[in-house]
């Protein structure tokens, strides 16, 4: 009777996840096949009379030579090596702090969600208004300890730096409820032990915390990176990629070649190009976990 | 109380003032604008309390655009996709956790891998689709590509839930004359009760937040959902800050209820999935 009951089991399994697997079948394996395909045609819904011809790597070719896509990259990296690790720092500082003995747990506890829940486009909004050069209030701030006003949001240096700014608030409280996880998950007696070896703050911190802490900040870390680079809402709602396009992300360029100019063939191309390269990220990440799951 | 102690109190008590204010800085900031006049606004230099309040920016919120109607959208798109992937995700966590499935780590692992896809490159197909079939500016639109987007989570969720129900209970179950899938929804789903609302929070407000797709997909303006139709305030160059402030207000508020009242599952949730943030 066993092997039959195993079986049934079985059957039974792939029962119960056939609605995942038509759910991605629909919604993420067909999309990333038509979009891998798509890729290699000319499809410009403004340009009809077209009709969409094969093209082999023409749209890649195209990227290669287009100084707007460079651009685009360049400072989808500039955001993913400047908030990655700045929502880090930001964000162990806040899980430090709030790991400590509080009496009441709920407002810090609260004041770590709320980042969190707040849509992106909301906080580039939000943000956006805080750097406002005559009404804002980081402007106001400034000006009161006599320092001259600054073009936030109009100069590209400076829009980038707010852009920054807003995605490691946005970002870091995230990070800092995964870490706090991760600190209280180490046990006390560590502590006490050191404590009783004389060692300080500083050294239970480099010597405890820090190596305890390595497998939460590597998971946080992956996410924050995977999520940077497709960032897209805070510079949309910021600064809509301007000025000109100085603060335009890859993901934007590609929703503006797609769903504003109409070039399906071409959006296509740049869109096979981010997924490679989330691709990269992600398998470095379920590397991680595998060898994780085979230590367990 | 000695001088060490009330030294080491106030130390505690800044530590937790400065992440109170990191968190909250922003709401309250919106929220006393939403409560401030036009013309206030637009003095120099700016007020930071409003100086004599008005409930008027909220009428005007509802009035100016179809603030209502952006929020029923957000309710209806939010709602129906965190059944759905309430459902599903919790059929997959069965079998991942309870059935002995082979290469479940391998399957782990990959729906992991969905919830890392680049939302923007599947935004360029999923559009095409859409437009082929016929479901632009109709719900299933979003619908659908939400609850695929916190399946991955929402399972992880359920499945770290499942695994610490004794299987003796369900083996009981079906001595008396339970089926399988009797024993999921009668015995297991109950007893995982916290585990299904968990899921069920982030699953919605995954949805609620989400801005691409919704830009994308429900293009009309009476089907905008909340996090759009925020936006829509805006003229191209005029910023109605007060208007937009208490539009904002109505729009986080719901959310910051849900989390404030669940605080320590969503948490709990967050720190089990390793969600995206």
């Amino acid at each position: 009777m066993k092997p039959s009951k195993d079986l049934s089991e079985r059957a039974l399994g792939w029962l119960l996840l056939a609605p995942v697997g038509i759910l991605l079948a629909l919604i993420v394996i067909y999309p990333v096949g038509q979009l891998i395909y798509s890729s290699f045609f000319t499809i410009r819904l403004t340009e009809p009379w077209l009709g969409t011809p094969f093209v082999g790597l023409e749209n890649y070719a195209k990227a290669w030579e287009d100084e707007r896509f460079w651009g685009a990259l360049q400072n989808t990296i500039l955001y993913i090596a400047i908030t990655v690790p700045g929502s880090l720092a930001v964000g162990l500082g806040l899980a430090m702090l709030a790991n400590l003995p509080f009496k009441r747990k709920w407002p810090v506890r609260l004041a770590l969600l709320l980042p969190w829940a707040l849509p992106l486009v909301f906080a580039g909004l939000i943000f956006r208004w805080f750097f406002d050069f005559k009404l804002g209030f980081v402007n106001d701030f400034i000006t009161r300890f006599g320092f001259d006003p600054v073009p936030w949001l109009t100069n590209p240096t400076m829009a980038k730096i707010a852009i920054c700014i807003t995605i490691i608030w946005k970002s870091s409280s995230f990070m800092a409820l995964v870490l706090l996880a991760g600190l209280q998950s180490i046990p006390k007696s560590l502590y006490e032990a050191a404590e009783v070896d004389g060692a300080s703050k500083w050294v239970q911190f480099k010597e405890i915390t820090l190596p305890m802490l390595v497998p939460a900040i590597f998971v946080a870390l992956i996410f924050r990176t995977i999520t940077a680079i497709q960032t897209f809402d805070i510079p949309y709602a910021m600064t809509g990629g301007g000025p000109g396009d100085s603060t335009e992300t890859l993901a934007m360029y590609i929703h503006k070649n797609t769903l504003d100019f109409l070039d399906f063939g071409y959006g296509s191309a740049l869109a096979t190009i981010m997924f490679v390269v989330s691709i990269v990220a992600t398998s470095g990440y379920l590397r991680y976990t595998q060898r994780s799951a085979g230590r367990d | 109380m000695n001088l060490a102690e009330m030294k080491t109190k106030s130390m505690v008590m800044l530590a937790g003032l400065i992440v109170v204010v990191n968190g909250f800085f922003p709401a309250v900031w919106i929220f006393f604008t939403s409560l401030k006049t036009e013309s206030e606004l637009l003095q120099f230099p700016i007020t930071y309390i409003p100086r004599d309040p008005t409930l008027v920016n909220y009428y005007q919120a509802f009035t100016e655009k179809p603030l209502h109607l952006f929020i029923l959208n957000s309710v209806i798109v939010a709602g129906a996709s965190t059944i759905i992937t309430v459902f599903v995700a919790a059929l997959a966590a069965y079998a991942l956790t309870r059935l002995k499935m082979p290469k479940r780590n391998l399957l782990m692992s990959l729906l992991l891998a969905v919830s890392m896809f680049p939302l923007i490159s599947l935004i360029v197909p999923l559009f095409q689709v859409m437009r082929e079939i016929g479901l632009l500016n109709n719900y299933l639109s979003l619908i659908l590509p939400y609850t695929v987007l916190s399946l991955p989570v929402c399972t992880l969720v359920m499945a770290s839930f499942f695994q610490d129900i004794s299987p003796d209970l369900e083996a009981a179950a079906m001595v008396d004359g339970c089926t399988r899938v009797q024993a999921l929804f009668k015995i297991v789903m109950p007893l995982a009760a916290p585990g299904v609302f968990t899921a069920a929070i982030l699953a919605f407000v995954n949805a609620w937040d989400e801005f691409l797709l919704a830009l994308t997909f429900l293009s009309r303006e009476s089907m905008r959902t909340l996090s759009v139709g925020i936006t829509l305030y805006q003229g191209e160059f005029a910023f109605p800050w007060p208007l937009i402030s208490a539009a904002l207000i109505v729009a986080i508020v719901p959310v910051c209820i849900l989390i404030a009242i669940f605080q320590e599952r969503v948490v709990g949730g967050l720190t089990a999935g390793g969600v995206k943030g």
